[in-house]
């Protein structure tokens, strides 16, 4: 598709009008290609630019029955109140360290069950493991929740005992503060890492089989191969989507977060999404929530430019 | 070509369909013809649109009723998100004062109520309690008929083959209570030789302070007032009383010597009855009616020896005297929005509907269901037909949810089955007068406090989190000041301070 797009060189850029008839002769070449498009820009106007005109509500007092426009300007006072707010701090650490786990420990184990899979060589064990694999994908946090509590059921539960026995405690995981986050991680480790792994084994599956061959006949052996040949030419859709990932670090996922914690980890689980949705959807605190979400996509937005600059700064290939 | 000029067109048009379809609505003034309630439900599946009951009801009052049920859970949830949209019911069950009901209804989004309810025009509306119906106000102003549910509902619900097995009586005060749940861990009390037994079972409750969880109970028991205490004219959060202390170090003990269940703060709250049926467990503090409920569970299990488990006890003295904790004796209110119902006359008719929702032949479809359908009356009594279980239940989970009740409750009432089950309904009634006398109120219920409605749930989450983990033994009294200044110097001084001007108001 892109060297259909690129057939035609840059008119010269003289006069408007003659850009404006380009345009149009553009549109009507491509009208199939605009046609095919139309969903999505539907999709992107209606949900994705058309709400962002509601996120000047974190600027205002806003009150619904008064309306979007009828509401009180108050300027920064709620991105103020949010940064001065006394649980800011413990916010921060815990959403950064969820983040972390996500991004230094789940994001490359991706990587590494890919690359084993591709390592497997019987067809047939590779594809059931690879189904076997994305499963967990398909279930809701909800589910999955709820079968660490029966597996972590006190007194009963399997990985309870396991555990227990295998550090000699007597400790209830579920409301240990110490094992919230390696429960996080276990649940996040088993439910997306296969899902994540599909883009890799794509990208895989694009690598020239000859160097291998080549590589095989200079005497490398499988480490050699991964190390010099596997890992570099994958290295592309590694950064694209590490910077794509970092788009999103922030976002912790509300609903595991939500339904793991309790009274007694509290203090190590309440991350911003939990925080939004106590303070924006249970006290309807809109413009309060609307301010917390902004600030994230804000830093969101600078992690993006940032490790993408990073990214060609390294003479790599960045997302823009 | 022709096609090609067509289609941004199309587009606009597309466009044009999806973003009308979004700000729908239209402003009427004619007479309400539907009249439309948002409600939550708490039965398996919520009652069809136009069901029985619903047909009954909209020919009764002579509009066609049609409901929006929302299951419960995500009730509060849902009222948030409707508040925020454009289609808004004509009228809204609210369940609790949080930010989006106090500010739109100070703006002025809902019919203030107060004269129109105290008129007398609507004889069925006029509040049987007038204290409930001050404490759903918002400071005084009245937003809607209230939901009346009974004031008294905490008992004690033990087993009782184990304390026959011990030859124990049920308990009267908070130290009973102790050594009750000490002998139900270490005497074995199921007489089965093995040590596979605790005394009181708890779950997980939800992060919040003040209602109704077990932890409640004990305090008010204890006499640390109910939410906040009135001491001298002022108000004082109840956390920060001796009383409290005294309640939350007694709770500890129950947990350091294994009383309670190991998982009692992470137990899902459907869990509940379980370990009490397997016979693991043998105390919950809880509503009564969760009696009721167990005894039918023992009842499926076994018809025969059903009547044997399960002994109920009414609120327990404790050391600082006798004091029982109420419920807020409603559940919410019915508020009428103005974008649904916009002028005078539709108000009328609405509050003329609620009036005729409220008579003895709607509250009995209501929590009854269809006479001589699902049930028939013997004797003044409503008699259920087995047969029509699911319908009932239908009934009794949603429709009943939205009766208000509040000038007097005059359905038909339940026939039980049995003579045990008709003997525990009486012993409930007499606990409820009993403990009625004793109860402590919360002397806050009306007043709304600005900061209360921005920061109070963190601010509840903050001392109700605190209360478990003490309790666990994760802090210690230094950790606990340490929670209680925190909730000082993050809103609870302003909640403070404005409570305590508005409570001066008061009298």
């Amino acid at each position: 598709m892109t060297t259909v797009l690129k057939v035609d060189p840059e008119p010269p850029r003289t006069r408007p009008g003659a850009r404006r008839r380009r345009f149009l002769t553009d549109v009507v070449r491509y009208r199939w290609l605009i046609f095919m498009m139309l969903p999505g820009i539907v999709y992107f106007v209606l949900f994705r630019f058309w709400p962002m005109y509601g996120a000047h509500i974190a600027f205002k007092n806003y009150i619904p029955f008064l309306g979007i426009e009828g509401s009180e300007w108050v300027g920064l006072a709620h991105f103020e109140e949010f940064f001065t707010n006394p649980d800011f701090p413990r916010l921060l650490t815990n959403t950064l360290i969820v983040a972390s786990l996500s991004l230094f420990i789940a994001f490359p184990l991706t990587i590494v069950l890919a690359l084993l899979l591709n390592e497997l060589r019987l067809t047939i064990l590779k594809r059931t493991v690879q189904t076997l694999v994305y499963i967990p994908h398909f279930l809701s946090w909800t589910v999955v929740v709820s079968l660490t509590a029966l597996l972590f059921a006190i007194g009963n539960g399997p990985l309870w005992t396991f555990f227990n026995d295998l550090f000699g405690t007597d400790s209830n995981m579920l409301a240990d503060p110490d094992w919230f986050r390696p429960l996080i991680l276990m649940q996040m480790v088993w439910k997306d890492t296969g899902w994540g792994t599909i883009i890799f084994l794509a990208a895989l599956a694009g690598v020239d089989q000859e160097q291998y061959q080549a590589a095989i006949i200079d005497g490398a052996g499988r480490w050699q191969r991964v190390w010099h040949i596997t890992l570099p030419s994958i290295r592309p859709v590694i950064i694209i989507l590490l910077i794509l990932q970092t788009g999103r670090f922030l976002d912790t996922g509300f609903e595991q977060i939500y339904l793991m914690s309790n009274s007694l980890n509290r203090d190590v689980a309440d991350v911003f999404d939990t925080y939004v949705y106590f303070t924006g959807i249970q006290q309807g605190a809109y413009s309060y929530s609307t301010a917390i979400g902004l600030s994230k996509a804000l830093v969101g937005v600078v992690l993006i430019f940032g490790t993408n600059w990073l990214a060609k700064r390294f003479n790599q290939q960045g997302i823009f | 070509m022709n096609v090609r000029k067509r289609i941004p067109i199309v587009v606009l048009a597309v466009g044009g369909l999806v973003l009308s379809a979004c700000s729908g609505g239209g402003d009427d003034s004619d007479p309400l013809e539907t009249l439309d309630i948002m409600a939550p439900f708490y039965s398996e599946v919520p009652p069809e649109e136009d069901d029985p009951i619903d047909e009954a009801l909209s020919e009764l009052v002579g509009h066609d009723i049609s409901v929006q049920w929302v299951p419960h859970s995500e009730y509060g949830d849902k009222v948030n998100v409707t508040l925020a949209g454009d289609d808004i019911p004509d009228v809204m069950v609210i369940e609790d004062k949080n930010q989006s009901f106090v500010q739109t209804a100070e703006a002025g989004g809902f019919w203030d109520l107060t004269d129109y309810l105290a008129s007398g025009d609507y004889p069925n509306l006029v509040a049987e309690n007038p204290e409930v119906q001050e404490a759903t106000s918002v400071n005084g102003t009245v937003y809607g008929v209230y939901r009346a549910r009974d004031v008294i509902r905490h008992s004690v619900i033990l087993r009782a083959d184990w304390l026959d097995n011990l030859d124990m009586d049920p308990p009267e005060t908070t130290d009973d209570l102790m050594e009750i749940a000490r002998a139900f861990t270490e005497d074995d009390p199921d007489g089965n030789g093995e040590d596979d037994t605790y005394g009181m079972i708890n779950i997980e409750w939800p992060a919040a302070i003040g209602t109704g969880s077990p932890y409640d109970a004990i305090e008010v028991w204890h006499g640390a007032g109910n939410v906040w205490k009135d001491e001298g004219g002022t108000l004082t959060p109840s956390f920060e009383t001796p009383e409290w202390k005294q309640a939350v170090e007694y709770e500890r003990e129950m947990v350091e010597n294994g009383y309670l269940n190991p998982d009692y703060a992470t137990m899902a709250p459907e869990d509940w009855n379980t370990p009490f049926l397997n016979g693991e467990g043998g105390i919950i503090v809880d509503v009564q009616s969760r009696a009721s409920q167990l005894v039918g569970l023992f009842k499926e299990q076994d018809p025969e020896t059903f009547d044997q488990y399960v002994a109920l006890a009414g609120q327990l003295e404790g050391p600082n005297g006798t004091y029982s904790m109420p419920t807020p004796g409603h559940k919410g209110i019915l508020a009428i929005p103005k974008s649904g119902v916009q002028t005078e006359e539709q108000l009328e008719e609405v509050l003329t509907t609620l009036n005729n929702l409220n008579s003895t032949e709607a509250q009995n479809l209501m929590n009854n269901g269809i006479e001589g359908d699902n049930y028939t009356v013997e004797d003044g009594v409503a008699v259920r037909d087995p047969e029509r279980q699911d319908f009932t239940d239908q009934v009794t989970g949603a429709w009943a949810q939205l009766g208000m009740n509040v000038a007097g409750y005059n359905a038909y009432p339940l026939a039980k089955e049995t003579e045990f089950e008709q003997e525990l309904e009486d012993l409930r009634l007499d606990l409820q007068s009993e403990d009625l006398e004793n109860a402590v109120f919360n002397p806050a219920a009306s007043l709304v406090s600005e900061t209360y409605t921005t920061n109070g749930v963190q601010l509840d989450t903050m001392i109700a989190d605190a209360r478990i983990q003490y309790i666990d033994g994760q802090i210690d009294d230094a950790g606990l000041q340490d929670v209680f200044d925190q909730w000082h110097s993050s809103g609870g001084d302003d909640v403070l301070a404005e409570l305590n001007d508005l409570y001066s108001e008061l009298d």
